[in-house]
């Protein structure tokens, strides 16, 4: 008994101990002021760079959208606007001359002229820079200053994607301070980023986060909000109890299988969520077996329901599509569907029939990515074995082995996709044609390289939707990848922040200038 | 104590631990170049050109044999330079990325330790006097319960309970010990619980385990039976010898705290080499993966040392 006493009292004291230890600090440390913003960017580790023309990771850009700005820019009805320009006229089909805002500001306070628009887009276009969205400029032939605030884009020949390339997307073509970058070095501007954007880039602790504070001398005015935040956040799921523990005030994702459960808790959390301009096929290596076989391709397409993936690897937050396309760069008004693309188990199997392999047929389908990457996987192959008999197989590996894998052709499919990207010459001219840098799949058909090129010079836009619908249509017929569907684009709001507009391009940071913290 | 340890034994441990600093450094360096992956598409992302690509591989000499490579990175490494970060944080000297962040993965090592500790002792000493009575049985299931818990689980199970549940502790982020003391106790609590809470069962049960083993010797009996408080007695004859194994263990169990930093930072959001790791791993940042493992590396075999060291101290017969 005795024991007992002095053992409780021993126990006694060390429970103490620890108890102080977890008591101690026994306070709030993370209070924040009402005039600063906690923007979170969830599901992205790396930011490299925050020069708009070395960027090419999507946290890059989210955070570039806010310390640049593009001559253009999408307002909120997508509708292409001028934002460093203060108008633009068409000149000729191959010229675009470019009136700029004067008294534009940079960070560093020099004033923004023709001669930085020349320089940022010329550096872009230059070979030896390297810049991974070279390709966007280079229809361009020459870029003119007519005078400090005038600037004339010449293209080689008529170029319909440029007014998309030249707002503030992914596409690389902000302004930048000839100055600055000049002063700073390549490497060097791409740490200490000087652009026109209503917030600048005060701190960047690498795969941290970012700091950014209001830029008073911005042309829009002085935002309302002082600084931002922007934790880097590796784990989406972490981002979402981030936000949920009032941790962050916005996020730049939400995870498919949450977003549902999200909606519910309106009190600590408002859910944004629109179609995105994005899309999510399987890439099909067309110069090996299997996939080599068109007939074979199609009946893969036709072996599985689409719409089976959305609901259970999305969990609804998104649509099937018969094309590569994301139904708002359709022809406005024209849904449509495909018989090969539309699950069809008799048809896949006739269709099989005419191919060169049949039932027992092996190839190796590569997953990677969050949990619904590898959901997709899993249930296409699930279904197309049960349709064909096939005996297809999944290897799960993680991102940067799987692209480089799929860069050298040494896979048979890959589950894939790209966000981002606003136009349809990103999609279809990158992925599709027989030189695009998105085209893994080894697919080369004259017949589309022609339409995409017909596509690329038409001006109409009406009409130019319509030969990409084709193209979508001889994309299916050809079946290089198999379209699967589209998704949402989400954003997480604390209730007590206000002004945030989804763009369907998954932005960011540009909003920050008009937004507010209650 | 001092004297216990001589020079020779020193130098020859010391000798071992450059031969596995090596043989790990190499095994991570060509492990690492055998998989497939490519920094340059970290870099440069999908939208790379192969000219973008090409231009570098050039700048960061990965078209060199692999054996060429390692030797320059093992050279420099020797004179104490790490180089510079590759993709992970482009250009930034990894000496500055690790020392900035190994003192956040050592508080919330250390924290997890000394709450594995104190539960540990607490929860063993107890189950151990009380051995085969209801606090026994409570605590020993405890103990299986934790040990059976992953930490990235438990992880989100503490957050939803104690963090948004209760609004106890932040979800997310840390606040680094340099900035504020308090706050690094507060916002690591619920990470260095998480990887303290599987530890904490282990040493429970090896403790109460080593207890009941010395609670029922002859030298105890006989140490009781001279009269000496019941209190001496347990410290002196019964914990004093449970304590070699117990220390012991919690010495093996060093790597799996070093394991658990990895995943939790990550879910945490804390600022560590573990998350560093781990983001230099899916990036390909050869050389900050190579620095980051040889810092857990050295880190497992000082704290191996240290342990040798203590039971050396408890148990003179050792030497």
């Amino acid at each position: 008994m005795d024991e007992h006493k002095l053992s409780r009292r021993a126990a006694l004291k060390i429970g103490a101990g620890a108890a102080a230890l977890a008591g101690l600090p026994w306070m709030n440390s993370s209070a924040f002021a009402a005039d600063e913003l906690r923007a979170g960017i969830a599901g992205f580790n790396v930011i490299n760079t925050l020069d708009p023309a070395k960027a090419s990771l999507v946290p890059e850009f989210l955070v570039i959208y806010g310390a640049f700005n593009g001559l253009l820019k999408f307002n909120e009805k997508m509708e292409i606007v001028p934002d460093l320009a203060e108008s633009y006229t068409v000149v000729d089909p191959t010229t675009t001359e470019f009136k700029l805002r004067k008294g534009v500001k940079f960070h560093d306070g020099g004033e923004m002229t023709a001669e930085d628009v020349k320089f940022s887009i010329e550096r872009l276009m230059d070979e030896k820079f390297a810049s991974p969205n070279r390709g966007k400029v280079t229809a361009i032939s020459a870029v003119t200053v007519v005078d400090p605030y005038t600037v004339r884009i010449t293209t080689k020949a008529p170029y319909a994607p440029l007014l998309n390339y030249l707002t503030n997307t992914r596409t690389g073509t902000q302004i930048v301070s000839r100055k600055a970058v000049e002063a700073a070095g390549a490497e060097g501007f791409g740490r200490k980023p000087v652009g026109t954007g209503a917030f600048m880039v005060k701190d960047w602790k690498s795969n941290e986060s970012v700091d950014m504070v209001a830029f008073d001398g911005y042309f829009g005015g002085k935002p309302a909000i002082r600084s931002v935040k922007i934790p880097i956040i590796a784990e989406e799921s972490s981002g979402m109890t981030a936000i949920l523990g009032n941790q962050i005030d916005l996020t730049s994702t939400a995870p498919f299988a949450d977003v549902p459960g999200l909606e519910k808790r309106t009190a600590e959390v408002t859910v944004l969520k629109q179609p995105g301009l994005n899309t999510r096929y399987f890439a099909l290596n067309v110069k090996k077996a299997p996939f080599d076989d068109v007939h074979f391709r199609r009946a893969v397409s036709m072996a599985f329901d689409r719409n089976v993936l959305v609901k259970a690897a999305i969990f609804g937050e998104g649509v099937a599509i018969p094309g590569v396309l994301p139904p708002s760069l359709w022809p406005e008004g024209k849904g449509f569907t495909s018989e090969y693309t539309t699950f069809n188990p008799a048809k896949a199997k006739e269709e099989m029939a005419k191919s060169k392999y049949g039932a027992g047929t092996e190839a190796t389908v590569i997953i990677w990515g969050s949990n619904w990457w590898r959901r997709t996987g899993e249930i296409m192959v699930g279904m197309v074995n049960q349709t064909l008999g096939t005996k297809f197989q999944l290897q799960a590996m993680e991102f940067n082995a799987a692209f480089a894998k799929a860069k050298a052709g040494d896979y048979d499919a890959l589950v894939f996709g790209w966000l981002g990207l606003v136009d349809a010459d990103e999609y279809l001219g990158e992925i599709l044609g027989s030189k695009g840098f998105r085209n893994i799949q080894g697919y080369s058909s004259p017949k589309m390289d022609a339409l995409l090129e017909k596509a690329r010079s038409e001006m109409d836009p009406a009409k130019r939707r319509q030969v990409y619908r084709e193209a979508d249509m001889l994309a299916i017929e050809d079946m290089p990848v198999l379209p699967c569907f589209c998704s949402n684009v989400h954003n997480l709001v604390r209730p007590n922040v206000k002004g945030f507009s989804q763009l369907p391009y998954s932005n960011f940071a540009d909003q920050f200038a008009k937004m507010t913290v209650g | 104590m001092a004297r216990a340890i001589s020079i020779g034994r020193v130098s020859s441990r010391l000798g071992g631990v450059a031969l596995l600093a090596l043989l790990g450094s190499a095994t991570v360096f060509f492990v690492m170049r055998a998989g497939q992956g490519d920094p340059a598409i970290a870099v440069l992302g999908d939208q790379a050109t192969p000219e973008a690509i090409a231009a570098f591989h050039k700048k960061w000499m990965l078209d060199d044999p692999l054996v060429i490579q390692f030797w320059r990175w093992l050279s420099s490494a020797v004179m104490g330079d790490f180089g510079l970060s590759m993709t992970v944080a482009g250009g930034t000297p990894i000496m500055g990325l690790i020392g900035s962040r190994l003192p956040n993965t050592l508080f919330i090592g250390a924290y997890a330790l000394v709450i594995a500790v104190s539960v540990s002792l607490f929860a063993g000493t107890i189950s151990a006097l009380r051995h085969g009575k209801f606090t026994d049985t409570a605590a020993t299931s405890i103990a299986v319960l934790g040990i059976s818990m992953p930490d990235f689980w438990l992880s989100y199970v503490l957050v939803y309970g104690l963090a948004l549940g209760l609004g106890v502790f932040p979800s997310y982020g840390f606040t680094p010990p340099a900035q504020s003391l308090t706050g690094a106790l507060y916002s690591g609590f619920l990470p260095a619980l998480a990887i303290a809470a599987p530890m904490a069962a282990a040493f429970t049960r090896i403790l109460r385990t080593a207890l009941l083993e010395t609670l029922y010797r002859d030298h105890v009996r006989v140490a009781r039976s001279l009269g000496y408080r019941d209190a001496f007695v347990f410290i002196h004859f019964v914990l004093r010898n449970a304590l070699i194994p117990y220390v012991t263990v919690i010495g093996l169990q060093i790597r799996y705290l070093l394991g658990g930093t990895v995943v939790v930072e990550r879910i945490f959001g804390i600022p560590g080499v573990g998350a560093l790791m781990v983001d230099a791993a899916f990036g390909r940042d050869y050389p900050l993966v190579q620095a980051c493992a040889l810092t857990f590396l050295l880190s497992v075999l000082l704290v191996n040392f240290v342990v040798d060291l203590i039971c050396a101290a408890l148990n003179p017969r050792q030497n």
